[in-house]
């Protein structure tokens, strides 16, 4: 099953390989990643798609404890705020 | 004042006085630093060694630990260790030196990508890139080493900032990080309690680490029920309860195991249901319902699903769900288990049972002393068989099982402890891992008890090629051990071989009565194994004993 991330996190150069670090680690596979900085340039915006069988909260759970991760939203058909 | 003097005014000023460490080239300003620092620094033979001396002061004293290391292999010694805190839930400071920011990326002498290498290790790593940030930055990694579930975080200064002039900052007070504690779930838990008839408390080191054992005790008390442990969950219940079954899973008591199988409701108290303590996770516990309390809420569901979960600080939730329970028969039936499948010390022969050897030194052992442990057999042996009146005085090496932990985590125990006795119970296999830690023993005369129970041997994983792996021992035979004795008095600290059970009482005597450091070695038959066992992949009530 596939599964869309929005994620907002620090602007820090190490980030993005956390987010991969846990996702893989995790056992979910990465079917997409895009990022963007924000407008301030303070934070970036990462859209992480991941695909597995397993219950994504499994993953989100993981990612929102991440210092960097600011926001996590589920971007599917029911939307779910994890972290404000 | 330069970068590293700043490094040492903000460990002054989150009241850090002891350090562990290994110098090196790209670390060298702070250890310039450290010349007239009032912050004590222990020089240890191996950064692992140190980092492990760190934890264990922090685990034997709840403050956080620190260690230093400089760059590349300074700091790759370091990863073992910071897999250990976090695995175990450790608060660890590790500050790394590393190359000057001008050569960072070229793969400079002892230039190594730390913080890459951090990143599956660490609760957080960061790596201070402006001066400006360093203080608050330091300040940052204490805050997030000790709030919510503590771990390890790491903290890489390259060279340049650490030469860099900085004035001393303002000292902002950081926000102490909220507890969010939701009591949402108190009343159906106490629901829950209520209506169980055979309720168990399955109960892991969170409870202890967030500073709850007297509302554990009470709630023992008032929600009367049987109670196990995990490893790091031993001594959490006060020796006086008289339903306490000890610890549970693959090396667990019978008594605790089928409790566990039997029960009608499970609360998990700061445990996170490791496949260790599980056994095959579709038979544990079968009939029970969960109730999970833990500050992580990836915990929750992670492995088992919790039909009650409440997140947050275990002093509150503790109060909130006591409930009187009505199990008496329950009760009765686990006290029948625990007299049934009691521990039994009747060891043919003269040679030394080291289940009997170890009950002894519990009994002859200061009250309050810390044992630390090494991995293996001899690890699972003093749990089953020593008493402990705290968690912080039992270090082993839960998560990771890291063979090498438990002579330096005895080192940073004795410091944070100077006033108990510190006891470090070690495998021959094991206690050669860290061995150059004697030499920390020796140069600053600390008086850490060993005891190395020697069947030479790795005898846990020789246990399991007897029992799994028809007889083939490969790689097991330590029979060209070093003289352990001799080796230890190459470091100063004396040491006497017993072989025979009649011999032990007196050898612990002498042990306890020599005022410095003392290596106490324990021949033993390379044939004796733990028991009970519960197989890979089997359920927990199918353990294998000596007799079946």
């Amino acid at each position: 099953m596939q599964h869309t991330l929005n994620i907002t996190t620090r602007n820090e150069a190490s980030v993005v390989e956390r987010l991969l670090q846990v996702t893989r680690y995790r056992g979910y596979q990465l079917a997409g990643l895009a990022m963007t900085p924000l407008t301030d340039r303070a934070g970036l915006q990462i859209t992480l798609t991941v695909q597995s069988e397993k219950p994504i909260t499994l993953l989100t759970s993981q990612l929102v404890k991440l210092y960097d991760v600011q926001q996590l939203e589920l971007a599917s058909a029911d939307v779910a705020v994890l972290r404000a | 004042m330069k970068g590293a003097e700043l490094v040492l005014k903000v460990l002054q000023q989150q009241g850090v006085d002891t350090i562990f460490g290994y110098p090196g080239g790209a670390i060298m300003p702070i250890y310039d630093a450290i010349y007239h620092s009032t912050v004590k620094h222990y020089l240890c033979r191996h950064e692992q060694g140190g980092a492990f001396s760190a934890i264990g002061y922090a685990r034997a004293s709840g403050k956080v630990g620190v260690c230093l290391a400089t760059s590349g292999p300074g700091a790759t010694n370091l990863i073992t260790s910071l897999a250990d805190a976090l695995l175990d839930s450790v608060p660890l400071v590790a500050i790394t030196g590393q190359v000057s920011q001008a050569v960072m990326g070229t793969d400079a002498f002892q230039e190594v990508d730390v913080l890459g290498l951090s990143l599956g290790v660490t609760k957080h790593s960061f790596m201070v890139r402006d001066v400006n940030e360093l203080a608050h930055t330091l300040q940052e990694a204490f805050r997030l080493a000790e709030s919510g579930r503590p771990g390890p975080v790491l903290v890489d200064i390259p060279k340049d900032i650490q030469l860099a002039e900085v004035s001393e900052p303002e000292w902002p007070t950081l926000p102490t990080a909220r507890l969010a504690t939701s009591l949402a779930n108190a009343a159906k838990a106490r629901q829950l309690i209520a209506q169980a008839k055979k309720p168990i408390a399955y109960i892991g080191g969170g409870v202890q680490m967030a500073d709850a054992l007297p509302q554990l005790q009470a709630f023992l008390a008032e929600s009367e029920m049987p109670s196990v442990t995990t490893l790091k969950g031993m001594g959490s219940v006060a020796r006086a309860n008289p339903h306490y079954l000890g610890m549970l899973g693959m090396h667990g008591t019978q008594a605790a195991n089928l409790a566990v199988q039997q029960a009608d409701l499970l609360i998990c108290l700061g445990a996170r249901f490791d496949d260790r303590v599980t056994g095959k996770l579709d038979k544990f516990a079968p009939h029970a319902k969960v109730i999970h309390v833990d500050i992580d809420p990836a915990e929750i569901n992670k492995v088992r699903f919790a039909d009650c979960a409440l997140l947050g600080d275990m002093k509150q939730i503790l109060p909130a769900i006591s409930t009187a329970t009505q199990c008496a028969d329950w009760l009765a039936h686990c006290q029948q288990l625990k007299q049934q499948y009691g521990w039994r010390y009747d060891h043919p022969g003269e040679r030394i049972f080291a289940p009997l050897m170890l009950k002894q030194l519990s009994e002859r052992m200061p009250d309050n002393s810390v044992v630390c442990c090494d991995v293996g057999q001899h690890q699972m042996w003093v749990a089953q068989h020593m008493r402990f009146n705290s968690p912080r005085n039992h270090l082993s090496s839960g998560g990771l099982g890291t063979m090498g932990f438990g002579l330096p985590a005895a080192i940073g125990a004795k410091l944070a402890r100077p006033q108990d006795t510190v006891i470090a119970v070690s495998g021959d296999g094991s206690f050669m891992m860290n061995v150059q830690e004697l030499g920390t023993i020796k140069r600053f005369r600390l008086p850490v008890k060993i005891v190395i129970i020697d069947n030479q041997r790795l005898g846990m994983v020789k246990q399991w090629q007897q029992l799994f792996f028809n007889e083939r021992y490969s790689e097991t035979d330590l029979s060209d051990n070093p003289d352990f004795v001799a080796l230890a008095a190459a470091f100063a600290i004396p040491g006497h071989t017993i072989t025979r059970k009649d011999e032990v009482a007196s050898a612990l005597e002498a042990m306890f009565s020599w005022p410095g450091p003392y290596l106490l070695h324990v021949r033993i038959d390379e044939k004796d194994n733990v028991w009970p066992l519960v197989p890979p992949g089997a359920a927990n009530e199918d353990m294998l004993t000596e007799t079946n």
